[in-house]
């Protein structure tokens, strides 16, 4: 049957890309589709799977996400957040690329390599480093500046303290992609540009960047993705707190679920979240033109 | 009794090179520095009996599992001490980490396959108690041996008990204590004295805090507001044990009085010393109350402090109660296990509540003043001074039972708001009163404060 069809594949082409692909199917059921399906389920639930807890609760717990001030307040934050580090990450990433590109720059690779650095380091070691780096008492950033601020108490320096060390970590992502970006760009068009007598603004603006753009939209698009999920430098940095001042969306669904064990609610939370995240998406699509 | 405390005696020996092992930084294995353990073989306890010569398991080979989350020396000579005695018996001990614990053991609990004996915190009770078989020990047995019993009991049953009762005192910096020229007969009763002397130990250079008096900048909620509450009569729970009572009138003076300490009398700052046990152990702060496993913390992670410890001060000096108190947990037994194993993990947690120095190795490694009513006048407790201090008025200690951690971490928020976001206290208590009833909804919890034995 699959010879008729597929005349050029041999039979053991044939079994190797099936076996793949039930592999592929199995593995993405079992550790993707099932959680989500069974979750999905959960969130109209009261469920706490520790103590065997499972009672419908029907729409109860969206009810509870909607009406919830303190999840109002952890999504603004989320959104300041994102917003913030994905223009840091991005600008930082895509002008330090192209100095490190530029002819000037000797030792291309080490550069790439020490602003990559920070991004394979964990998030828990680095979020550890910086809390003790702004420390009030004893931290290196007060020292330095001379203050005695107590960064991540202030609740209106907090928030932003965590977006430092967070663009600190990050953007060597996106410099290493804009550098990919910038190796694959036609010379030819570059050359072309130059001998039309283009200035390097003009080089930049109407040649390099237009053209890193589907690079841009991919380093958007994953960032969205990865800061509306962020909840780790939260965790260990502030808490939090002060008080709420710090709760962003994905830290509420980590308390909800494995501080109260309230696994129905933090379901709920997870599927609002699942469908902002796809709206944002959505929107850099349509902002920057390319589903059109 | 001698044959008792003789037969014991290397368990206990050994328990304490393990311990002392740890605090050193470690040495060579169990196995090649215990010394031989002597085989008890008389029976031995006050009302709980445990009798070695009784075989376990017909004298057929058998192995469980033992799970817990640290202390792994104090463990193992717990096993070695039991299988010494019934060497067909191997205890398997599987540490997993805090972190890991409470969600692995739930799911290994419910599989065919779980611990037969597992290490309880109570604050993971409503997780755990639905795997847990009743312990078999009467339980008016168990009431004569140790304080706190009833409070364990369900449906006429007794999962697991107290070996230990741990609450909070006050450390404080004895370097600094002389440098203010304070003595013994300056220790303070009143929370007024303690004001009073803790103005003394703050050290100022102008506008800037360089010693703070009083320290409870990170664990004011657990150390304060759930706790001396009782000093002023008020229950953390209203009397249907379901509903926080964390608007009360005592909460909010409570409060009160801690923002009057930092903002009118200032001897601390909310920006100074981010974490109060930290900033004592760093030498930043003369004074702390942190709850009894700080001791340990002091000897093993801040060796340089010089340190003492003193009871909690009081209101009135006649408080209702002195403070809150929470119990190191015995074991647990996995009912899912099958029948013969169950039936060791039986034995073993008979052996371990009827072995004196079992119960006094734990209560010193974890700090905690002993339930076990035979060792409360213990000389190597009383030597223990984070101990010492409770002995006198240790029945003046009330267990709420096992809150759910909303109190905590609402609380928290709700002291940090007031502290760091300007917000007042009435509104802060409120939210927390709100977060903790919509938390609790889902929680089977209710208080057994009124078990308490001068209830009101």
């Amino acid at each position: 049957m699959f010879k008729k069809s597929y005349p050029l594949q041999s039979k053991s082409e044939i079994l190797l890309r099936n076996i793949v692909v039930a592999v592929m199917v199995v593995f993405f059921s079992v550790f993707l589709i099932a959680p989500i399906v069974i979750a999905f389920a959960g969130s109209f639930h009261e469920w706490n799977p520790l103590s065997g807890t499972y009672r419908f609760l029907g729409l109860e717990n969206y009810k509870n996400v909607f009406t919830s001030q303190l999840f109002g307040t952890s999504m603004i934050n989320t959104v300041i957040f994102s917003v913030v580090v994905i223009i840091f990450r991005v600008g930082l990433g895509l002008g330090i690329a192209c100095a490190i590109n530029s002819v000037l720059i000797k030792h291309k690779s080490f550069f790439r390599a020490v602003y990559y650095m920070p991004v394979v380091t964990p998030m828990v070691a680095v979020a550890f480093v910086w809390k003790f780096m702004y420390n009030p008492q004893i931290g290196v950033i007060n020292q330095i500046l001379g203050t005695s601020i107590n960064w991540l108490k202030d609740p209106n320096l907090a928030l932003p303290a965590v977006i430092v060390m967070t663009i600190w970590k990050d953007f060597g992502y996106a410099v290493v992609m804009y550098m990919a970006g910038l190796y694959s760009l036609p010379m030819d068009v570059m050359e072309a540009a130059k001998v039309d007598g283009a200035s390097s603004w003009q080089n930049f603006r109407y040649i390099t960047l237009p053209l890193l753009k589907p690079m841009t939209l991919f380093v958007v698009i994953t960032s969205i993705i990865s800061y509306i999920q962020a909840y780790v430098q939260i965790l260990i940095m502030t808490e939090g707190g002060p008080g709420t001042a710090t709760y962003l969306a994905s830290y509420i669904i980590y308390d909800e679920a494995f501080v109260k064990y309230n696994f129905g609610y933090a379901s709920a939370l997870s599927f609002v979240l699942f469908v902002i995240t796809a709206v944002f998406t959505w929107l850099s699509f349509r902002v920057s033109g390319t589903e059109s | 009794m001698m044959k008792r405390r003789a037969a014991a005696l290397t368990l206990a020996v050994s328990m304490a090179a393990g311990l002392w092992g740890c605090g050193g930084g470690g040495s060579a294995s169990t196995a090649e520095t215990a010394p031989e353990v002597e085989v008890p073989t008389e029976p031995f306890g006050d009302t709980i009996k445990y009798d070695p010569s009784v075989p376990i398991n017909d004298g057929k080979d058998i192995t469980v599992e033992l799970w817990e989350w640290g202390s792994d020396e104090l463990f193992q000579q717990i096993i070695d001490g039991y299988t010494a005695m019934h060497p067909n018996v191997t205890i398997k001990l599987v540490n997993n980490p805090w972190e890991d614990y409470w969600t692995k053991l739930p799911l290994a609990l419910d599989g065919q396959n779980g611990p037969a004996i597992f290490n309880v915190h109570n604050s993971y009770h409503e997780n755990m108690i639905n795997y847990m078989a009743p312990l078999e020990i009467p339980l008016e047995d168990l009431e004569a041996d140790f304080t706190g019993v009833e409070a364990h009991v369900i449906d006429g049953n007794v999962y697991y008990i107290d070996y230990g009762m741990m609450t909070g005192s006050v450390y404080y910096n004895k370097e600094m204590w002389e440098a203010a020229g304070l003595t013994d007969a300056d220790i303070p009763k009143t929370w007024d004295e303690m004001r009073e002397v803790a103005k003394k130990l703050t050290i100022r250079d102008g506008d800037r805090l360089i010693q703070a008096g009083l320290n409870f900048n990170d664990d004011f909620h657990q150390n304060y507001l759930l706790g001396l509450n009782y000093q002023l009569g008020e229950n953390l729970f209203l009397e249907d044990g379901r509903t926080p009572n964390v608007t009360s009138d005592a909460m909010k003076q409570i409060m009160q009085m801690l923002v009057d300490m930092y903002q009118v009398d200032g001897i601390g700052s909310a920006d100074f010393g981010e974490k109060s046990s930290d900033s004592f152990g760093q030498g930043q702060s003369a004074m702390v109350i942190q709850w009894g496993h700080y001791y340990n913390t002091l000897n093993t992670t801040w060796t340089d402090i010089d340190f003492g410890v003193f009871e909690i001060p009081t209101f009135d000096g006649e408080p209702y109660a002195y403070n809150r108190y929470n119990g190191e947990s015995t074991f647990g037994i996995n009912k899912n296990a099958p029948a013969d194993q169950q039936a060791v993990a039986q034995d073993f947690v008979k052996y371990f509540l009827a072995n004196d120095d079992a119960q006094i190795a734990f209560n010193l490694a974890m700090s905690t003043f002993p339930a076990k009513k035979s060792l409360a006048d213990n000389p190597e407790i009383m030597a223990n001074p984070s101990l010492s201090v409770l002995a006198e008025h240790i029945d003046h200690y009330i267990w709420p039972g096992p809150m759910p951690s909303t109190m905590e971490t609402s609380l928290k928020k709700a002291g940090e708001d007031i502290f760091y976001n300007g917000v007042d206290i009435d509104t802060a208590l409120n939210a927390a009163q709100q977060e903790i009833i919509r938390d609790m909804q889902s929680s089977t919890f209710t208080s057994v404060e009124d078990l308490y034995k001068y209830a009101q």
